[in-house]
C-alpha cells in the first residue's frame, strides 16, 4: 500500500525502514519511528473506532496518552490487548490491530442505532433504566448492555508473557524528557547528581520533536538528540525510555517500563513490562500540558483533531491529517498550527478564533489565510470523515466551509495529576486559564508547561534552575547555569468551553460519550459537585481519565450553576495515571510462585515415599503417603494411623516454629509469657505451655525444653511461628527490656521428626545404638537431651502428639533428608511407615489435643479444657483480661468430644449444635463442631466441638445441624479424649 | 553409629538460562552461628572479639573479618558469625570463648549461602532488593537483612567488583533460586558447583 | 513508604509490621489493685485517632527484628523519625 497521506519530506520517521502492519486485517506500510496512529493517518485511515455508548464513528483525536477515541485491540490470541491507544503504540513490523466496539464491522455498525435512542442513554441511565424487575438485570439487561456498550475484548486466555519488578534509587527523578526535563537532567547530571530521566515516549524531546522551535540555533529535535547523547555519557544519569511514571506514593514513585511492547513478542527471557519503584530524594515534574478541546456540534467527527496533535503528525511524523484543514482556536496556539500546516504544504481553509483582537505578530503567522475573528465553529458534519463545518461569525451569520480536517485548540491543561496523587487538589488560575498544582508534594517541583509556563524559553529556564537546585542540594560542585537561546512565543488564550446553538450532538467527553446535555441534566438533577458530576455522567473516567474533557465539563457545570471554575473545583487524580497491566503488579509471583514456598529438608525424601503435599502457610507438608493399591486418601490415612498405634511411624515435624531463648532471665520471661510456670522446669525436661494474647484469648501452644540452665527451646505451631516471635520480641524489647534474654529463630537449623508408636523406642535404639539410653528410667516422658553421634549434634525430646510412646528427634537441617531415610531403614523390621499431617490430625483428635481449629482467636484457655493450667501464683500476659466476667461464664462454649449416635454416620466440622426437637436458629445455637475425623482406632467418626456449658453435658444427645452438606446427625457428648484417657501408652 | 550425609541448601538447583551475566557459587561447609550480646556486656564482648579473633566488632549493619571468621551486624547487639575453616567444632569453640558475654546459637544447617558475581549482578539484584546498592550507598563491608521477592535474606558486599554474598533460609532456597534465575535470565545465570 | 530503621537504614514499609499508638503504657499487672482491670481495658482497647503527628510502634520483622517507635503524621504519612522502642534493650 502507498502511504497516500505521507508528506513528501520532513519528519523524524526513518523512511529507509518501512514497517508492515495490519489494521482490521488489511495490510499497510509505515516507517520506523511511526506510532500506529501516525501510520494509519499516513495511509489515509481516518475511521478507527466506534464510541462507547452511541457507537459513533471516531477517528484519531490526539497524539498521546490523552487519546479518547483511537482505542484498538493490539495483537491476536493470548497476547490480545484491548483498549490500547493507537497514539501510544510504537509501530513494529508485523503489528496487527483491530478496531473494537463495532459489529459486524467498523464501517457498518448495527449498534450505531444507539445514537437515535440517546434519550434513553443519557447521564445516569444505568440508574434510571433497567430498574425493574430485578431478575432481568442479570439475565437480560447486563449482557445486552455489556455487548453494546463497552470497549475491547479480553483474550480470555492466560497471559503468556512474563513481568518483572525492580527498584531504583536516585537523587533526582525527572519525569518527562521534553525541553524542561532535558534541561533539568543536563544541568543536574553535569554537576554529578544521580539522575533518573523517565520518558513515556520511545524518543526523548517531547514537544521539541513536534514543533519547529530552535534552541541555540539548532532545530529543537536536533538539540534533544544532542542532549540525549550527552546524558548517555554521564554514568550518574539513567535514561528510562518507554517508561511512564503512573503514580506518586509516599516516598516513592511507581513507573511502568514497556520493555517489549514495541515487538511482536518479548525476546526469550525478556519480560514484556517491568514495574519500577523509584525512590528519589527529589522529583521534577516536567510532564508538559495537554491541549483541551472545545464543545460544539459534531466535535467528535473523524477529522476533528487537537491542534497540537496536528502539529505532531505533520512535524514529527510527516503524516497529513487532512488536505483541506480549518483551525478553530481560542488562543494564539492555533495560529501556529495553521502556520505549520501551511509550511507542510497543506491547505488551511480558514482560522476561526473566538477572540476579537489578535496580536499583529500572531495574525501574521498565517499569511493570506481566511480569518474569522470573534467567531465559532458551531457544527461539524460528515459520517465516517469530516466533510464540512458551520462557522458562526461575529455578526451571528452561519457559513458552511468544506474541509476534511479541523484543528481544535481550546487552551492547555498542565499535566499535574502526579503532583496531586498525595492529596492536594489543583487550583484554578484565571491568568493561565488552567488548573495548576500549587501545592505539590514537598519533594516535588514543577517545570515548564506542567507548571503553566507555556513557552519554550520558560521551560528551559525552569529545567535549568531546578537542575541547579538539585546540584546545590546534593553537594555537587557548582557550575554556572547554562543559558539556552531560544525565541519566546505568544501564548495568549481566552477560555471558551462551549459553543451554543449546535444542531448535532456536542461532546464534552469523547471516550464516555458525555454530551453538553448530559452535563446540563446532571446540573438540573442536582449532581453539581464535580465528584457527583463525574460519577453520574462518567465524565473523565476510563483509559484517558478525561485529559481532554474534565476541565471543559466542569467549566460548563460552573457556567450552568452560576459559579466560577475556581469555586466549582476539579476532581482529584488518583494513581495510576495511565492503565497498568495487573500482571506487572504481580511480577514473577504468579501460578505456583504466587507466594514463596518453604520446603523441609526432608521434602525430597517424602516425594520419594509417594507423599501428597498440602499447603500449611508457606510450607508444603506431606499430607499422606499413598501405597500401591490405595485408591482413597482415607485408606492411606487409616493405615498410617493403625501403623502408629500398633507399630511405629515417622512424621516430619520440622515446620513447627523453633525459637532458641538464651540468657539467665529466660525462666522469668517465660513465666510472664505462658499461663503456666516455666522457671521451675529442670534442665533436660520439656513442658507444654499455653500463651495468651493481651486480651486474654489463647495465642498459641507448644512445648518448651530446657537444654541448659540458660538455653531453652520453644516450639510454636507451624502457623503462628512468626507471630509468636514478634510477640516475644515485643514483650522483651518494649515491656521488659531489663530482662537478660536473647532470642533467635532456629526453625531452619533443625530438621525434626516425630517417631511415634509402641515400637518407637526400639527404632531409635536401633538407630542410635549405645549413644543414648532410652529406657523409661533414663529417659522418661517429657525428658529431653542433647548429645552427639560422632560429630553430629542430635536433640531428642520425649513428647507425644499422637498419644503413643513417642519421641521427636532433631538434627541440623543439612542432615534432615538423610535422617528421614535412616529412620525408615532402622525401622524396617519393626513395620515402620511414614505418616503425614492427616494421620497426625486424626490422632490428635482421638487424643483431644486442641489445634488451630480450636485455638481460633475466639477461645480462652478454659474453653479448651486448659483452665487449670492458668497459674494463680504469678502474673502473665493476658491474665487480667482473661478474667473478664463474660470470659469466665461457665455457659461459654467449651471443648467436648462428640460421637455419632448411629456409628455409621459421618460427622462434619462446621456443623452447629442444637438441642433435639428444637428448630435450628441463631437463638438455639449451642456451639459448633471444630474438628472431625474417622477414628481407625474406634471404627467410627469422632469429633471435637465447642459446646455451651460443654463438660457438664457429657452423655447428652444433640443435633449436629449442617444444612449445607450432611443435614442433621444425632451426636452424643463424650469426654474429648477418645483414646487412652489415662495416658498409659505415652508413658510406656 | 548414626552416620548421615550432609546435603547443602542449593544442592539440587540448576539454572534454566545460559550465559554468565550472573555467576552463583554455593558456599558449603561453613560454620554459622547467631551471636547475641548478654545484657550490659557489649564492651566486654567487643574486647573479647578483638583479642580472640582480631576483629573489631561492628556496631551497625557492617561486617568485619579476619582469619576466615566474619562477624556481620544483623541487628542491635546481634551478629551472624561465619567461619569457612571447615571446622565443625567452630561454633562450640565460639560459645566457649564468649561464655557469659554473648549467647551463641548454631545456625550452620539452616542457611544456604551463595556468592554472586558477574556483569549483570547489579541489574539482577535491583529486581528484588529494595535497598540502594550503589557503591556510594552500599560500599564493601555493608550488610543488609532484608526481603527479596518475599524471601528473607541477609546480603553483604565483599567487593565493588561487585561480589555479594547472600544467605537465605534453607527452606526457601528453591523459591529464592527461582527469583534469582528468572531475574538473571536475560543475561544468563551460571551456577558454579565448585565449593568456594 | 520508606521507614528509616535506626539500625538498618531506610527500608520499604513492607518489611515492617504495624502495631499502632506507642504512647500507651502497659499497666503493671503484677501489682493487684482496684484500677487494674480498667487500666488494662484502656491499654488493650482504647486508642485515640489523632489527625497529625503520632508516635507508633513498627516491628522490623524482615530486617533487624527491632521494635521501633516511628514518628508519623497521620495526615501526610510523613515520617520524621524512628528510634528503637527501648534503647535500653541492648546496652
Amino acid at each position: 500500500m502507498t502511504q497516500a497521506q505521507r508528506l513528501a519530506a520532513g519528519g523524524l520517521v526513518d523512511r529507509s525502514t518501512p514497517v508492515s502492519f495490519s489494521f482490521d486485517g488489511k495490510p499497510f506500510t509505515g516507517f520506523a519511528g511511526d506510532t500506529l496512529a501516525s501510520a494509519l493517518l499516513a495511509n489515509g485511515v481516518r475511521l478507527v473506532g466506534r464510541s462507547f455508548k452511541y457507537h459513533r464513528p471516531r477517528g484519531i483525536f490526539s497524539a498521546g496518552p490523552e487519546e479518547p477515541n483511537a482505542l484498538v485491540e493490539l495483537r491476536a490470541g493470548a497476547r490480545r490487548e484491548p483498549n490500547t491507544k493507537a497514539t501510544c503504540v510504537e509501530l513494529y513490523d508485523g503489528l496487527s490491530a483491530e478496531s473494537q466496539n463495532r459489529w459486524p464491522s467498523l464501517a457498518f455498525d448495527l449498534h450505531a442505532v444507539n445514537q437515535f435512542a440517546s434519550p434513553l442513554l443519557v447521564a445516569g441511565f444505568y440508574y434510571k433504566t433497567f430498574m425493574w424487575p430485578s431478575a432481568f438485570w442479570e439475565r437480560l439487561y447486563e449482557p445486552a448492555i455489556r455487548r453494546a456498550a463497552g470497549l475491547g475484548r479480553l483474550s480470555g486466555e492466560s497471559d503468556p508473557d512474563s513481568y518483572e519488578k525492580a527498584t531504583a534509587f536516585c537523587d533526582l527523578l525527572v519525569i518527562g524528557a521534553g525541553p524542561a526535563g532535558l534541561a533539568a537532567a543536563l544541568v543536574a547530571g553535569r554537576a554529578g547528581v544521580r539522575v533518573i530521566l523517565a520518558e513515556s515516549d520511545f524518543v526523548l524531546g517531547g514537544r521539541l520533536n513536534c514543533e519547529t522551535h530552535e534552541i541555540d540555533g539548532a532545530p529543537g529535535s536536533a538539540w534533544a538528540r544532542q542532549a540525549e547523547d550527552e546524558l548517555a555519557t554521564l554514568p550518574n544519569v539513567r535514561i528510562m525510555r518507554r517508561t511512564s511514571v503512573f503514580g506518586v506514593y509516599d516516598g516513592e514513585c511507581g513507573a511502568i517500563e514497556r520493555v517489549a511492547d514495541h515487538m511482536p513478542a518479548p525476546p526469550e527471557h525478556a519480560p514484556r513490562q517491568r514495574l519500577w519503584k523509584i525512590v528519589a530524594r527529589q522529583t521534577i515534574l516536567a510532564t508538559g500540558a495537554v491541549e483541551r478541546s472545545i464543545v460544539f456540534g459534531g466535535n467528535d467527527r473523524p477529522g476533528v483533531m487537537l491542534g497540537s496533535a496536528m502539529r505532531t503528525y505533520v512535524n514529527r511524523f510527516a503524516a497529513a491529517p487532512g488536505r483541506r484543514i480549518a483551525v478553530f482556536t481560542t488562543g494564539d496556539d492555533g495560529w501556529r498550527t495553521a502556520r505549520d500546516l501551511r509550511t507542510a504544504g497543506l491547505s488551511v481553509e480558514c482560522v476561526v478564533d473566538t477572540r476579537h483582537t489578535i496580536a499583529p505578530d500572531v495574525l501574521s503567522l498565517t499569511g493570506d489565510t481566511a480569518v474569522y475573528l470573534g467567531s465559532h465553529v458551531v457544527d461539524a458534519f460528515g459520517g465516517h470523515g469530516l466533510r464540512s463545518i458551520d462557522i458562526r461569525d461575529a455578526g451571528g451569520i452561519r457559513k458552511r466551509v468544506a474541509v476534511d480536517a479541523l484543528a481544535v485548540s481550546g487552551g492547555w491543561n498542565p499535566d499535574v495529576a502526579l503532583a496531586t496523587h498525595l492529596g492536594a487538589s489543583p487550583t484554578w488560575s484565571d491568568a493561565k486559564a488552567a488548573f495548576l498544582a500549587t501545592e505539590p508534594p514537598r519533594s516535588m517541583a514543577l517545570a515548564g508547561a506542567a507548571a503553566g509556563h507555556w513557552t519554550l524559553a520558560e521551560a528551559l529556564h525552569d529545567g535549568g534552575t531546578l537542575g541547579m537546585d538539585a546540584a546545590t542540594r546534593y553537594g555537587h560542585p557548582q557550575l554556572a547555569q547554562p543559558r539556552f537561546r531560544t525565541s519566546d512565543e505568544a501564548t495568549e488564550v481566552q477560555a471558551c468551553w462551549h459553543v451554543g446553538g449546535a444542531r448535532s450532538k456536542a461532546f464534552v467527553d469523547l471516550q464516555n460519550d458525555v454530551t453538553d446535555r448530559d452535563i446540563a441534566l446532571a446540573a438540573r438533577e442536582g449532581f453539581r459537585s464535580v465528584e457527583h458530576l463525574k460519577r453520574y455522567t462518567t465524565l473523565g473516567m476510563a483509559t484517558d481519565q478525561g485529559r481532554t474533557s474534565n476541565v471543559g465539563g466542569l467549566a460548563i457545570m460552573a457556567e450552568l450553576t452560576g459559579r466560577t471554575i475556581a469555586e466549582t473545583g476539579t476532581t482529584r487524580a488518583r494513581p495510576p495515571h495511565i492503565p497498568v497491566a495487573i500482571g506487572a503488579f504481580a511480577g514473577l509471583h504468579r501460578d505456583t510462585h504466587f507466594k514463596p514456598t518453604r520446603l523441609t529438608s526432608g521434602h525430597q525424601w517424602a516425594t520419594g515415599q509417594g507423599a501428597t503435599f498440602v499447603d500449611a502457610g508457606q510450607w508444603l507438608r506431606a499430607q499422606w503417603f499413598a501405597r500401591p493399591g490405595e485408591t482413597d486418601w482415607l485408606q492411606s490415612v487409616t493405615r498410617e494411623v493403625r501403623t502408629v498405634r500398633s507399630a511405629v511411624g515417622v512424621c516430619d515435624v520440622s515446620t513447627l516454629g523453633k525459637i532458641a531463648l538464651t540468657g539467665p532471665d529466660v525462666g522469668t520471661f517465660l513465666d510472664r509469657i505462658y499461663i503456666n510456670t516455666f522457671s521451675t522446669l529442670d534442665v533436660g525436661k520439656v513442658r507444654y505451655g499455653v500463651m495468651l494474647r493481651e486480651d486474654g484469648f489463647v495465642m498459641d501452644d507448644g512445648t518448651t525444653a530446657r537444654l541448659a540452665p540458660d538455653h531453652w527451646m520453644m516450639s510454636t505451631t507451624t502457623a503462628n511461628a512468626a507471630k509468636v516471635m514478634q510477640h516475644l520480641e515485643f514483650c522483651h524489647q518494649v515491656l521488659w527490656p531489663e530482662l537478660d534474654v536473647q532470642m533467635v529463630s532456629v526453625t531452619e537449623q533443625w530438621a525434626q521428626y516425630a517417631v511415634a508408636g509402641p515400637r518407637s523406642r526400639a527404632l531409635l535404639q536401633q538407630l542410635l545404638g549405645t549413644v543414648a539410653d532410652l529406657s523409661n528410667e533414663a529417659f522418661p516422658y517429657l525428658a529431653c537431651r542433647e548429645f552427639r553421634c560422632g560429630s553430629l549434634p542430635v536433640r531428642l525430646y520425649r513428647i507425644s502428639f499422637s498419644g503413643e510412646l513417642a519421641y521427636e528427634i532433631a538434627v541440623p537441617a543439612n542432615y534432615g533428608d538423610a535422617l528421614a531415610q535412616a529412620l525408615i531403614d532402622a525401622g524396617r523390621d519393626l513395620g515402620v511407615a511414614p505418616y503425614g499431617t492427616e494421620a497426625l490430625s486424626v490422632m490428635r483428635i482421638e487424643k483431644g489435643h486442641v489445634a488451630g481449629n480450636e485455638i481460633n482467636g475466639q477461645t480462652i484457655a478454659s474453653d479448651l479444657g486448659l483452665g487449670r493450667m492458668m497459674s494463680t501464683r504469678k502474673d502473665y500476659v493476658g491474665r487480667v483480661m482473661a478474667a473478664r466476667p463474660a470470659l469466665v461464664d461457665s455457659k461459654r462454649p467449651s471443648l467436648v468430644g462428640l460421637k455419632p449416635v448411629d456409628p455409621a454416620a459421618r460427622l462434619r466440622a462446621g456443623a452447629h449444635f442444637v438441642a433435639r426437637g428444637v428448630p435450628a436458629s441463631p437463638e438455639t445455637d449451642d456451639g459448633y463442631m471444630t474438628s472431625t475425623a474417622f477414628s481407625p482406632t474406634l471404627g467410627h467418626w469422632i469429633g471435637l466441638g465447642l459446646l455451651a456449658d460443654g463438660p457438664r453435658r457429657t452423655g447428652e444427645r444433640l443435633r449436629a445441624y449442617d444444612p449445607v452438606r450432611a443435614g442433621d446427625v444425632d451426636v452424643e457428648v463424650v469426654p474429648p479424649v477418645f483414646v487412652d484417657p489415662k495416658g498409659e501408652r505415652l508413658r510406656a | 553409629m548414626l552416620n548421615l550425609a550432609s546435603k547443602s541448601a542449593f544442592a539440587t538447583l540448576r539454572s534454566a538460562s545460559s550465559g554468565k551475566g550472573v555467576v552463583a557459587a554455593q558456599r558449603v561447609g561453613m560454620a554459622v552461628a547467631t551471636v547475641m550480646v548478654r545484657r550490659g556486656r557489649a564492651a566486654a564482648l567487643a574486647d573479647t572479639v578483638r583479642t580472640q579473633f582480631g576483629i573489631e566488632l561492628p556496631t551497625g549493619p557492617h561486617w568485619t573479618a579476619a582469619n576466615g571468621t566474619m562477624f556481620l551486624g544483623v541487628g542491635p547487639g546481634k551478629w551472624l558469625v561465619i567461619n569457612d575453616a571447615q571446622n565443625s567444632a567452630f561454633v562450640q569453640e565460639l560459645e566457649d570463648k564468649l561464655q557469659g558475654l554473648a549467647s551463641v546459637v548454631e545456625q550452620s544447617g539452616g542457611l544456604g549461602i551463595l556468592r554472586l558475581t558477574g556483569p549483570a549482578l547489579h541489574e539482577t539484584l535491583e529486581k528484588g532488593v529494595q535497598i540502594d546498592l550503589a557503591p556510594a550507598a552500599f560500599p564493601p563491608g555493608s550488610v543488609a537483612v532484608t526481603s527479596i521477592a518475599h524471601v528473607g535474606a541477609t546480603l553483604w558486599k565483599l567487593d565493588d567488583a561487585p561480589i555479594f554474598e547472600i544467605a537465605v533460609a534453607r527452606s526457601l532456597s528453591t523459591s529464592f533460586f527461582h527469583w534469582l534465575d528468572a531475574s538473571a535470565s536475560a543475561r544468563g545465570l551460571s551456577t558454579d558447583d565448585r565449593p568456594d | 513508604m520508606r521507614i528509616p530503621c535506626p539500625f538498618c537504614g531506610p527500608r520499604d514499609a513492607a518489611e515492617f509490621s504495624y502495631l499502632g499508638d506507642a504512647s500507651v503504657r502497659r499497666p503493671d499487672s503484677s501489682v493487684p489493685g482496684d484500677g487494674l482491670d480498667a487500666a488494662m481495658q484502656v491499654y488493650v482497647y482504647i486508642r485515640d485517632n489523632p489527625a497529625g503527628p503520632l508516635k507508633e510502634y513498627w516491628y522490623h520483622g524482615a530486617g533487624c527484628h527491632s521494635w521501633l517507635v516511628v514518628d508519623r503524621d497521620t495526615r501526610t504519612h510523613e515520617i520524621t523519625g524512628a528510634a528503637e522502642a527501648h534503647s535500653g534493650a541492648v546496652s
